[in-house]
């Protein structure tokens, strides 16, 4: 299985096919569950000592210290005092946990393939802390504390992504860093299971089909036609909003008018109503007509997100590879000046870095090497790219491409190919911790190491991101999850 | 709190010629660029922080000379002749990558799928030195490939040994394959069943004539292709009987039976190694080190692009794999295994000049390829 | 009779938990391939050699049984682990199991292969031995795939023991596998204008294969007398003829018992195979509609093995059988195993089938050789397994109720005298 597309219909049908043989071979290649002494419980106290402290990407400490407690970094600096009680873990390099923003991991693999998503549906639902915990083992013994997973990852829209914390737990509220991260759409992705016909005609297996330039660029309208759909709904929701309170103005004066002429109207009316009976009318009473009660805009719940997309309260994702749909897309955009978009994806988007970079749309890569069996959006594919898009000033971030659940785990390596194409080692670590937080409105959560942020921390025997390096102890979320023993 | 700022480690990059800039991938829209004309194969030394001997030796801050295709002198008295080009190389020199496995070039030509059965079909004929295929090897850093048929029938020809520029072929017959999988069988063709295959594999070895006789006296080592570790036993078996040698490719889960394969004298070539691959089989690979099994790394190129090959050592390193041990599997070890360990695999007086000049430690994916010499010419790297 | 549940009390979950079970169990145990001496004292011991005991013991060492004793006394040597259970039985024999890895176990380029072997193409390493052992089934048969008239050589092994094929068999060459009906002719067409494959042969139709069998045994026959017409397979079909190989051939229904009974009576009866090619033993698997004409195999004295009972009645090829199939040939007096063919699921084990074979009205002493000795017997391997006796292979099946009852549970399973699978009561060693 050489394609993307197969190599994600391999590990779907493994999940899904063969559960037995999926469960035998987690019995088979679970290490003996963790010792007392490896796991630890997030009211620990954990003193981490490192000769050099990454603490942001680009500020080194020498010989400092982290102190964690309670789930949360509370000091880093020189010279702290180790409380007491605390567990000491040392070693020569620290820095924040790698966060996997294009993921796979941590959500019920069959949800990935979900076509039928609409912008309102939601990652966490199918979240899923029980199943594959070897894959998210393997991840954060690699350095991979947290990842954004995405249901429906090749549909044209996927629904709402979530972060979730890769720590081993059986409660999902411990899992999920940010329930709603993004909106995910695609443009352009091949369609899977495609018969194929070689050249004489006989049947040649299943493969992919490159969607036509038609295709993709009505795609890209329709996309656009969903933002501003999402736009016109909140505009009618403002509308609304102001109406109602225009509405309730008028009611409460007319009120008020009314309780100050209550008694001469009182009289009025017993006077009229007294002439009326004289006069053997029928008495009417004298009605006030109300304003009509402005109707809200009918609830839409996919609206309703694409809302808070369009008002730039929710990122939107769009993965999308060709040259065409992606000038559509950045001239489609800029009359949504609030719209927060990430271009995932990007292998020909060298073409706009002048673009990206001005209107500060991040790119999402995926640096992973394709063989010639590449779909077809792929073709100009290149482990260069991110360095190409960082000289132009755009800012990259790295992603293991959101379709194998267990790639997460080589997401450091992929980083290291990504530098040695040209990457800059920094944007690389940046991209894989506070880039990647900031991107995702996590930021001031996790990504560095800060005091108040989340304790998600790497204790490494050498530089990060460089392939020789081990990794010796993970904390995740407080919690000492890896060891050198395990 | 003093809080010092420093950059993260960044290489630096050699002075190497008037950009500063490595080569950069083919333009976007993946139209092959042709062969610049090579520069000529005179004589260079390049002087570099170390450089890897292949032997396990390294020489720091030593010299590296080049002259007529050869490596003409290492070490750290050197004596360059004058008006030598001398280059300075912040980082290491080392052999050239040597993938054992692949199809570069000529992908779905590598077997004629009319027969089960051609031994004496050889893969040297479908070498095409101008493919863009060796282009990307040869950015990769692999100086030298083994053209291998794919894993059909049940023998489907014999393996070639090529080198990724200039059109050198190391060897025309380096193995000949015979296939041990079920994988390589269909059910529309003779033979359908495992023991179908087998017994055409003894029928071809009762009387052997041509390679399967070279085989047979040991002159010509076979490459076993196989899938599952009971088609390792009956490689292994088969090879017992027939006193044959050679390297078993295909089983990712080869190094659990590390010691049967080390008793009965073969070697092995590991499967390409994509990401996301099971830990499992990754953790096999530091088995076969431990027991003393050489190995190389196969690439099924072009369907998986070269840089998977040190993309796949690198994955078995963190999973256990002694360094020194990776870095002979893409080199010296390899060159053994395909048999031309006298012309390529190190650098030592007398070997061809096919050498890769990185921006740091090779094992570290990070470190950039500044220059890939083969032949003594510069092939990747500068201005070219 | 009573069941008395002193050992039920397990401490490990259901059902679900065997297979993975037995397989981490299975790996724990690779450490220890060397069989230790064990001691067993069972409330019931059911040799299936004749005789039962109540309260006995039974030991073993080495590889083989060693005492089988009707009390337990001298059982308690120091240093001798003891288990207990309810009841114990020789390890399950199953005579037609299916655990290939598909179609690349029959060789389909021609439909008469006699020399193909099965066991080439099997994998130690495959989840469903574990499955196996962890339903008591100690000893399986396994043939090449019925896609062929006669598809090889099928192979008697044990379901456990070390990771290669050739240390766990029992008897290499054991059986010539082929069949009769409907499936061996599937997949082939007549050729309509060029043929473009293989597969354009005959036979197409019952009468084609029969035909197929006969000539095959026919061309061996000629074999003897004129060398130049040996063939591929010849050597195995004389041995067929002379006695020495048995032929198990697959007979779902009734049409097709027939057609292998006459088969065997007419070897037996024509000219061209006098001089000792006359001597054929045969029998027929799957024989689910032996019932049906029970006659005509008493009076070829073929024996044969029922394939899983079905939960509707219809089988494949559209053969029927009940709950008491297996009590009117018993009262027939036919000889027969019962087999699983490997199916998953719980209904579907071998112990099962021999539960079936009781509700409908197989008394237990003629269920268990169904699946014991019976089966040991067809296959030419009773001198080894089949029977709890001294010098035997230790091959036991620990249970914690009356074996086949749906609510017994197989809590010890031992092969080759290494315990396999081991869910006996923590307080096991005292």
């Amino acid at each position: 299985m050489h394609t993307l597309m197969g190599r994600f219909t391999l590990a779907l049908s493994a999940a899904v096919l063969q559960p037995v043989v999926l469960a035998s071979s987690a019995v088979e290649g679970q290490e003996a569950p963790a010792s007392p002494a490896a796991s630890s419980t997030p009211s620990e106290t954990i003193f981490i000592r490192g000769e050099h402290v990454i603490t942001r990407p680009g500020t080194v400490i020498d010989d400092a210290q982290v102190l964690v407690r309670n789930g949360r970094i509370v000091a880093v600096g020189k010279d702290l005092p180790m409380p007491e009680g605390a567990r000491e873990v040392s070693g020569t390099w620290i820095c924040a946990g790698f966060i996997d923003p294009w993921a796979a991991i941590g959500i019920a693999p069959e949800s990935l393939g979900e076509a039928g998503g609409t912008p309102a549906t939601r990652s966490t639902d199918s979240v899923d802390p029980y199943n594959f915990d070897h894959l998210r083992r393997d991840a954060l013994r690699a350095g991979v504390t947290t990842a954004r997973v995405q249901i429906g990852a090749g549909a044209r829209v996927g629904g709402i992504g979530t972060i979730v914390r890769l720590a081993p737990t059986t409660k999902r509220e411990d899992m999920v860093v940010l329930p709603d991260s993004n909106v995910w759409m695609t443009i352009g992705l091949s369609q899977g299971n495609q018969m194929s016909f070689d050249a004489q005609g006989d049947f040649a297996g299943f493969g992919s089909r490159a969607m036509d330039p038609f295709e993709r660029l009505e795609s890209v309208d329709r996309l656009l036609q969903m933002i501003q759909a999402g736009k016109n709904y909140l505009v009618q929701k403002n509308e609304y909003k102001h109406e109602l309170e225009a509405w309730q103005k008028t009611i409460a004066e007319k009120e008020a008018e009314l309780e100050k002429d209550a008694k001469k109207a009182k009289k009025d009316r017993e006077k009229a109503e007294k002439d009326a009976t004289e006069k053997g009318k029928k008495f009417e009473e004298k009605k006030y007509k109300e304003d009509k009660k402005p109707t809200p805009p009918r609830f839409d719940e996919d609206n309703e997100v694409l809302a808070r997309v369009a008002d730039g309260g929710l990122p939107l994702i769009v993965h999308a590879n060709r040259v065409a749909e992606i000038r559509a897309l950045l001239s489609g955009s800029e009359s949504m000046g609030r719209l927060r978009w990430i271009l995932a994806g990007g292998a020909e988007s060298t073409f706009f870095s002048r673009q990206l970079a001005e209107r500060r749309i991040p790119v999402l890569v995926m640096p992973v090497p394709m063989g010639r069996n590449r779909p077809d959006e792929y073709e100009s594919h290149d482990l260069s790219l991110a360095a190409r898009l960082k000289k132009d000033g755009v800012q990259v971030l790295l992603g293991s491409g959101g379709l194998d659940p267990a790639a997460t785990r080589d997401l450091p390596l992929l980083a290291g190919l990504a530098i040695g194409a040209g990457l800059d080692r920094q944007a690389a670590f940046d991209a894989l911790t506070l880039g990647a937080a900031r991107a995702l409105d996590v930021g001031d959560r996790i990504g560095s190491l800060e005091a108040g942020k989340d304790a998600d921390v790497l204790v490494l025997d050498g530089e990060p991101l460089v392939s020789t390096t081990r990794v010796r102890f993970v904390v995740a979320g407080g919690r000492v999850v890896v060891t050198p023993e395990n | 709190m003093v809080i010092v700022a420093m950059a993260l480690c960044a290489p630096l990059l050699a002075p190497f010629s008037p950009s500063n800039t490595p080569a950069v991938a083919a333009p976007v829209l993946g139209v092959p660029t042709s062969v610049a004309a090579p520069l000529d194969a005179g004589s260079v030394a390049i002087r570099a922080d170390a450089i890897w001997l292949g032997d396990g030796r390294v020489v720091e801050k030593g010299t590296l000379l080049l002259s007529d295709g050869r490596i003409a002198d290492v070490g750290t008295n050197v004596s360059v002749p004058s008006g030598t080009q001398v280059i300075e190389l912040k980082g290491t020199i080392t052999a050239g990558l040597i993938a054992l496995h692949g199809y570069s070039g000529a992908p779905n030509e590598m077997v004629d799928g009319t027969r089960p059965s051609m031994p004496e079909s050889k893969l040297r004929f479908a070498f095409d030195p101008s493919h863009y295929d060796f282009e990307d090897a040869r950015k990769s850093g692999i100086t030298t490939i083994v053209l291998t048929p794919p894993a059909e029938g049940v023998a489907p020809g014999i393996t070639a040994v090529v080198k990724t520029a200039g059109g050198t072929m190391l060897s025309d017959a380096a193995h000949l394959s015979l296939v041990f999988t079920a994988d390589g069988l269909v059910s529309n063709r003779k033979p359908t069943s495992i023991a179908g295959a087998m017994a055409m594999m003894e029928e071809m070895f009762a009387q052997p004539r041509g390679s399967v006789a070279l085989a047979a006296e040991g002159k010509l080592p076979c490459l076993f292709e196989t899938t599952t570790k009971p088609d390792i036993q009956r490689a292994i078996d088969f090879a017992g009987r027939h006193k044959l040698t050679g390297a078993i490719h295909g089983a990712a889960l080869a190094g659990e039976l590390a010691e049967s394969i080390h008793d009965a004298k073969l070697s092995v070539i590991v499967p390409v190694i994509e990401i996301g691959k099971e830990r499992r089989a990754l953790v096999s690979v530091a088995e076969l080190a431990k027991k003393d099994v050489r190995f190389g790394f196969g690439l099924d190129s072009p369907w998986n692009h070269p840089s998977e090959l040190r993309l796949g050592a690198a994955m078995c390193v963190r999973e256990g794999l002694d360094s020194a041990k990776a870095w002979s599997a893409l080199t010296s070890d390899a060159a053994r295994i395909a048999g031309v360990d006298a012309r390529v695999g190190r650098i030592d007086r007398g070997l061809d000049a096919d050498v890769v000049l990185w921006s740091g430690n090779p094992l570290d994916l990070g470190s950039r390829i500044v220059a890939v010499y083969v032949d003594g010419v510069r092939v990747v790297g500068g201005d070219r | 009779m009573s069941i008395d549940y002193r050992f039920g009390s397990l401490a490990l979950s259901g059902l679900l938990a065997f297979a993975t079970l037995a397989r981490a169990e299975g790996k724990q145990d690779e450490k220890k391939d060397e069989p230790r001496s064990l001691v067993i004292y069972a409330d019931h011991v059911f040799t299936g050699a004749g005789s039962n005991y109540d309260g006995g013991m039974v030991t073993t060492s080495g590889r083989k049984i060693g005492l089988v004793s009707p009390n337990r006394a001298g059982g308690d040597d120091a240093g001798k682990p003891e288990l207990r259970c309810f009841a114990i039985t020789p390890g399950l024999i199953d005579a037609s199991v299916r655990i290939t890895p598909g179609l690349v176990s029959v060789e389909q380029s021609n439909e008469v292969n006699p020399a193909m072997r099965v066991a080439e193409s099997l994998d130690p390493y495959a989840n469903a031995w574990d499955a196996q052992v962890s339903n008591g089934v100690t000893t399986v048969l396994v043939n090449p795939l019925d896609q062929n008239v006669i598809g090889g050589l099928g192979v008697v092994l044990k379901t456990a023991g070390p990771e290669s094929i050739a240390a766990r068999t029992v008897k290499a060459d054991a059986v010539l596998r082929g069949a009769m009906g409907q499936q061996a002719s599937q997949g082939n067409h007549a050729a309509f204008g060029r043929p473009t494959d293989f597969y354009s042969r005959r036979p197409t139709t019952r009468m084609a294969v029969e035909w197929e069998w006969r000539k095959a045994f026919y061309d061996a026959a000629a074999s003897t007398r004129d060398a130049t017409r040996k063939f591929s397979g010849s050597e195995q079909l004389v041995a067929a003829l002379k006695g020495d190989l048995t032929v198990g051939i697959q007979a779902w229904a009734t049409q097709d018992i027939r057609t292998a009974v006459f088969l065997k009576e007419e070897i037996e009866r024509e000219e061209e195979f006098k001089n000792g090619l006359n001597k054929p033993r045969f029998f027929i698997d799957a024989a689910a509609e032996a019932w049906k004409e029970p006659q005509l195999l008493v009076r070829a004295r073929v024996p044969v093995v029922l394939p899983p009972f079905p939960a509707a009645g219809r089988t494949r090829e559209n053969a029927f059988m009940a709950w008491n199939t297996a009590e009117l040939l018993r009262k027939e007096g036919i000889p027969f195993a019962l087999s699983s063919h490997g199916l998953p699921g719980a209904e579907s084990t071998l112990a099962m089938q021999a539960g079936y074979a009781m509700r409908g009205g197989l008394p237990f002493e003629d269920a268990l050789a169904a699946v014991t000795l019976t089966p040991a017997r067809l296959l030419g391997v009773a001198d080894r397994v089949g029977t709890i006796e001294t010098g035997k292979d230790a091959d036991l099946c620990l249970w914690n109720g009356m074996p086949f009852e749906p609510s017994s549970r197989i809590i010890g399973v031992v092969v080759d005298g290494v315990l396999r699978v081991d869910r006996l009561a923590p307080e096991k060693n005292k």
